[in-house]
C-alpha cells in the first residue's frame, strides 16, 4: 500500500512537471513577437519603436535560450509568481488568490450535489429495476445527459430565477451564493453519472456474491448496500475524476453564465484580450488541480480495492 | 431496457469476434435507442442539409420592421431582434453545428490513427518518445487545453475546430497504438509477412482497415459531447462569428431579449438538445451491440 501510493505520488509530480512545460511553451509556441504584441495591448495607438521592443524583450529574458527561459519562468512560477497581466500590469498571481476561492467553493459544491444526487438516484433505480421509480430515473438522465451543462443552466436561469424570482442573477461568489448554481450544475451533471453507477450495479447485483448474499437470506436493500456499491464505486470513482477535469474546463462557460467572480470569467475576459500570462495561469491552475484530484481519486481507489495493491506493487 | 442489459452482457461474455461491424446499420436499426437515434439523426440531417440550399426568408439579412415578432404563420418560429427568421437561422446554421461537431471527430479520428498506428508499428524510441507526448496531452483536462489553444491561436470558428481536435487526439492516438501492436502478432498478419507481402501492403490491407472502423466506432460515440462543446464555446463567442448563424452563438444572443422574445432561447436550445439526444441514442445501441466503451 505504501509502495503504490508512493509510485502514485512522484507519478503525479512528473505529471504536473509535465503540464508546467506545456503550459509555459504556449508562449513560444504563440504567433508573433510577444514584447510587441506587450506593448501594443497597453498603448493599443502607438506603434513601438525597435529600440522599445528590444528593450522589453531583454527585461523578459526573451533574447536568451528556450531551456533557460523556461527554468527561469519554472522559478518564478515556484515562488507564487506567474507574471503580470499584459492588460493591466497587474500581478496575475493576486487576482487569482482573490477569485479561486470563488471557483472552489462553486466547483466543489456543484460536485458534491452530483455526486449525492447520483448516488441516491442510481440506487433508487437499481432496487426498483424496471419499474416506475426506475423508468422516471432513466428518463431524467436521458435528458439530462442531452443537455449540455450550459444549456441546462441557461433554462434554468432564465425560468427558475429570473421567471420565478428565486434567487439572484447576479451572485457574489461567496460560498451560501453558491448553492443555487452549484444545484443546477450538479442535478445536470449526475445525469451521466446516474446512467453509469446503474448499469455497474446493476451488473454487480447480478454477480455471484450477490446471488451468494441473497441465498443466505440477507435483504436486497441490504445486498445493494453492503455488497454491490462498494464494488460498483470503481468506475464510478473514476468518471468523477474526469469530471472534475470537465468542471475546471467548463469553468469559463458556467462562470460566464452565473456572473460568478471566479477564475473561469476572469479567463474569458482575457481570452478576448490575448492576454496570455491570465490564460496561462488558468491551464497551470486547472492542471495542478486535475493533477491533484486524479491524485486522490487513485488513491482513493486503492483503498477501496486491495487488487489495486497488488498490482501495482 | 432490461433486454438492452442483457444483451449488454451477453455481449460483454462473448469472445472479441475479429470484425464484428458486419451489417452494423441494419443490426443498429433493430435496436430500439438505436433506431430512435437514428430516425432523429436523419431528420436533423435533412433539416441541416435542405438549409444549405433553401430557407423560408433571407437568415442573414436584418429586417428591421418585422424584429422581434413572436410565432406567427408567416414566421414559424418568430424573428430575432433585428428582423432575422429565426428557422431560418436555425436552418442555416444547421450545417454549422452539426458540421463542425464531424469535422473534430473526423480530425481526432484521423490524427490519432496516423499518430497511434505509426508509433505502435514504430516501437523502440520512437514509440517512447510520441507516447510520452500523448500522455502529456492527456493530463489536462480537454476543455482546459482547448482554451490554451484558443488563447494561442485566438478565437474564430476554424480555431475552435482545431482547438477541439488538439483537446482530444491523444485519447484516439493511446487507443490506436494499443491496437496497432495487438494487431501485429495476429495470425493473418503473421502469416502475410511469412508469405512475403511487404510491410506497407500488411499495413494497409490487413492492420489498417479493422484498426480504421473500430477507431471510428469509438469517435462516434463521442459525438453527442462535441456538439455540446462546439455549442458551448460558441455560446461564449469563441465560435463562429457574427453575422453567421450557429447554434450556440444563437443561444447567447438570445439571452439579452429572453423577457420579451423567449422564442429565441427555445429554438436552439431544442436543436441542440435534440441532436445530442440522437448523438446519445445511437452511442447506446453501438454500446449493446459492439461492446465498445467511448471516452467519458
Amino acid at each position: 500500500m505504501i509502495r503504490s501510493t508512493l509510485r502514485r505520488l512522484a507519478q503525479a509530480g512528473l505529471t504536473a512537471l509535465a503540464a508546467s512545460l506545456l503550459v509555459w511553451a504556449m508562449l513560444p509556441l504563440a504567433p508573433g513577437d510577444p514584447a510587441y504584441r506587450i506593448l501594443k495591448s497597453q498603448a493599443p495607438e502607438h506603434e513601438p519603436y525597435p529600440a522599445e521592443i528590444a528593450e522589453l524583450r531583454a527585461d523578459m529574458g526573451l533574447d536568451r535560450p528556450l531551456p533557460v527561459q523556461y527554468l527561469a519562468w519554472l522559478g518564478r512560477v515556484v515562488q507564487g509568481d506567474l507574471g503580470t497581466s499584459w492588460r493591466t500590469g497587474q500581478p496575475v498571481s493576486d487576482e487569482i488568490a482573490r477569485r479561486l476561492p470563488a471557483t472552489l467553493s462553486l466547483l466543489g459544491l456543484a460536485l458534491v450535489v452530483s455526486v449525492s444526487v447520483a448516488l441516491l438516484l442510481a440506487l433508487i433505480s437499481a432496487a426498483f429495476r424496471d419499474r416506475w421509480p426506475d423508468k422516471i430515473i432513466r428518463a431524467y438522465a436521458q435528458i439530462g445527459a442531452a443537455l449540455p451543462t450550459f444549456l441546462f443552466g441557461l433554462l434554468a436561469l432564465q425560468y427558475v430565477v429570473v421567471g420565478a424570482g428565486v434567487g439572484k442573477v447576479l451572485s457574489g461568489g461567496a460560498l451560501g451564493m453558491a448553492l443555487l448554481p452549484a444545484l443546477i450544475i450538479g442535478v445536470d451533471r449526475a445525469a451521466g453519472w446516474t446512467q453509469l453507477l446503474r448499469a455497474s450495479l446493476i451488473d454487480a447485483m447480478n454477480s455471484g456474491y450477490a446471488h451468494m448474499s441473497r441465498a443466505r437470506g440477507s435483504r436486497p436493500w441490504r445486498t445493494l448496500l453492503i455488497h454491490a456499491l462498494p464494488n460498483a464505486a470503481l468506475p464510478f470513482l473514476t468518471a468523477i475524476g474526469v469530471s472534475v477535469g470537465a468542471l475546471l474546463g467548463g469553468s469559463p462557460i458556467i462562470e460566464d453564465l452565473f456572473t460568478w467572480p471566479g477564475l473561469g470569467s476572469y479567463t474569458l475576459s482575457a481570452l478576448a484580450a490575448r492576454d496570455f500570462p491570465v490564460i496561462q495561469a488558468f491551464v497551470l491552475v486547472s492542471a495542478l488541480l486535475y493533477v491533484a484530484a486524479s491524485l486522490a481519486i487513485d488513491l482513493a481507489a486503492i483503498a477501496i480495492d486491495p487488487r489495486l495493491r497488488e498490482a501495482r506493487a | 431496457m432490461s433486454a438492452t442489459w442483457s444483451r449488454l452482457a451477453a455481449a460483454r461474455a462473448r469472445p472479441p469476434a475479429s470484425t464484428p461491424t458486419r451489417g452494423l446499420l441494419p443490426r443498429l436499426w433493430s435496436h430500439p435507442s438505436g433506431r430512435t437515434g437514428l430516425i432523429l439523426g436523419g431528420l436533423l440531417l435533412a433539416f441541416a442539409l435542405i438549409g444549405t440550399v433553401w430557407t423560408p426568408h433571407e437568415p442573414n439579412w436584418p429586417d428591421y420592421a418585422v424584429a422581434l415578432r413572436a410565432p406567427d404563420t408567416e414566421y414559424l418560429l418568430g424573428t430575432d431582434d433585428t428582423g432575422r427568421d429565426l428557422l431560418s437561422r436555425l436552418m442555416e446554421g444547421a450545417h454549422r453545428s452539426l458540421g463542425a461537431a464531424l469535422l473534430v471527430l473526423g480530425g481526432v479520428f484521423a490524427v490519432g490513427l496516423v499518430y497511434g498506428t505509426v508509433s505502435g508499428l514504430a516501437g523502440g524510441w520512437a514509440d517512447i518518445v510520441m507516447m510520452r507526448l500523448a500522455d502529456v496531452m492527456m493530463s489536462l483536462p480537454g476543455l482546459v487545453l482547448a482554451f490554451a489553444v484558443i488563447g494561442i491561436l485566438g478565437p474564430g470558428f476554424l480555431n475552435l475546430l482545431v482547438a477541439l481536435i488538439v483537446a482530444d487526439w491523444a485519447w484516439y492516438a493511446r487507443l490506436a497504438r494499443s491496437m496497432a501492436i495487438g494487431s501485429r502478432n495476429r495470425p493473418d498478419v503473421i502469416a502475410a509477412r511469412m508469405a512475403g507481402v511487404p510491410g506497407w501492403r500488411i499495413v494497409s490491407s490487413h492492420i489498417l482497415p479493422g484498426l480504421a472502423l473500430h477507431l471510428g466506432v469509438v469517435a462516434s460515440l463521442a459525438l453527442g459531447s462535441t456538439v455540446g462543446a462546439i455549442s458551448g464555446l460558441s455560446f461564449l463567442g469563441l465560435g463562429v462569428q457574427p453575422p453567421l448563424a450557429e447554434w450556440g452563438a444563437m443561444l447567447s444572443d438570445a439571452r439579452l431579449f429572453f423577457s420579451v422574445a423567449p422564442w429565441l432561447l427555445w429554438g436552439p436550445a431544442v436543436m441542440i438538445f435534440l441532436s445530442v439526444l440522437s448523438a446519445n441514442l445511437i452511442s447506446n445501441g453501438l454500446r449493446d451491440i459492439l461492446a465498445v466503451e467511448g471516452r467519458r
